[in-house]
């Protein structure tokens, strides 16, 4: 009791003063100065329709290229930590009829519609971090539908690596072009579809580097999902 | 304001009239199958009617265009597939793992089946297997 009532004080006292620190803030005025740069130039400097994965992939793609790192990270400290020797699906009910039947038939659909999200994120909401978990999301149904699924862990696997060296690749040709990491060359120096903004081939690398990650993205998901799922047999 | 934005405002109030009846429903059912039942239909029935009603609506504005009405007819057809499959896992979960029925209910033919199926495992296999090398001396 006593202890509930010091955290719950404590918390509105930790409120209070975030609160008057967010009270300073200028709310629904115009104060943009960097912004303002952005929503001017993304257009001719990146190709890209929207602003928000110009930001992530171009002007500030070293972040991006870091939470992929981070996800990589995770989803090989996930593989360590469960690491054993024999591992197998042990769930015991197959999922009913009506559930496996839906699974089959949503599952391609899924992964359209993850691939459909980061091929389009230059265009669309979205981006190569939700197109690659909506794909995780199909395999998740999988798992889920099936006693006896798995993913093909070596291709997956290979996908993985290959395509998070792409991403450093090509940032690298970048480098080599342009002089810094993840020039976009293919926008800057090439200028492919320069009088084709807001359509599909245009926004110089985004959509390349967003298929890249949604690829990245949707192999690791599934690779933690596998990893958490399956159990241990002593055999 | 011409027809098409009419009905498609009709769509969204029907719809919206769903949805308070399907909260309604959660709150006034017995048990969770009830809940269940009222809630899931009468909620995927209402985002039927916003979804499409939205996308008629905004054929009938000047801003809109048929591609709206096509999105919202997609995102319709993908929730009519997959809501019902998901009000089944979550009433036979919820079966599986104990739930009681309300005590108003009569029949329960789930419960036989599954009992009937028990009864032929344990008799079944005395009967099918022919002699298993451990299990021969018990017939």
């Amino acid at each position: 009791m006593l202890k509930r009532a010091l955290a719950i004080i404590s918390l509105l006292l930790i409120g209070y003063w975030i609160a008057q620190g967010l009270a300073g803030v200028p709310f629904g005025q115009d104060r943009m100065l960097v912004a303002q740069y952005y929503l001017d130039h993304v257009k001719e400097q990146t190709g890209a329709v929207n602003a928000v994965t110009a930001i992530v992939v171009n002007y500030r793609g070293f972040d991006t290229l870091g939470e992929v790192t981070v996800l990589f990270i995770a989803s090989t400290g996930v593989g360590a930590l469960l690491w054993r020797r024999k591992k197998q699906r042990t769930a015991k009910t197959e999922g009913s009829i009506v559930l496996t039947t839906g699974t089959r038939l949503l599952v391609p659909f899924v992964m359209l519609f993850g691939a459909y999200i980061f091929i389009h994120g230059h265009l669309t909401p979205g981006g190569g971090f939700p197109g690659g978990a909506t794909i995780a999301t199909a395999f998740l149904l999988l798992y889920m539908a099936f006693t006896a699924y798995e993913i093909p862990h070596k291709a997956f696997e290979k996908t993985e690596g290959a395509v998070g060296m792409a991403y450093v690749l090509v940032g690298l040709i970048g480098l080599a072009i342009g002089g810094y990491f993840l020039y976009d060359w293919i926008w800057q120096d090439w200028g492919f579809g320069v009088d084709n903004i807001g359509r599909l081939l245009s926004g110089g690398f985004i959509p390349i580097i967003y298929t890249i990650i949604g690829l990245k993205v949707g192999t690791e998901l599934s690779g933690i999902i596998d990893n958490m799922v399956k159990e241990e047999v002593s055999e | 304001m011409n027809a098409l934005a009419a009905i498609g405002e009709a769509l969204v109030l029907i719809g919206t009239f769903f949805y308070l009846l399907s909260a309604l429903g959660l709150i006034r059912m017995p048990d969770v199958y009830n809940r269940m039942q009222t809630s899931t239909k009468s909620a995927t029935l209402g985002s039927l009617g916003v979804m499409v009603g939205v996308g008629i609506w905004a054929l009938g504005t000047d801003f809109g265009s048929a591609a709206w009405l096509t999105k919202t007819v997609v995102i319709a057809i993908f929730l009519l597939l997959t809501n019902p499959i998901s009000a089944h896992a979550l009433i036979r979960a919820a079966y599986k793992s104990g739930v009681p029925l309300w005590e108003g209910s009569v029949v329960d033919k789930y419960r036989e089946h599954l009992e009937g199926k028990e009864r032929e495992e344990v008799e079944a296999p005395a009967a099918s297997e022919e002699t298993p090398a451990e299990e021969g001396g018990e017939e």
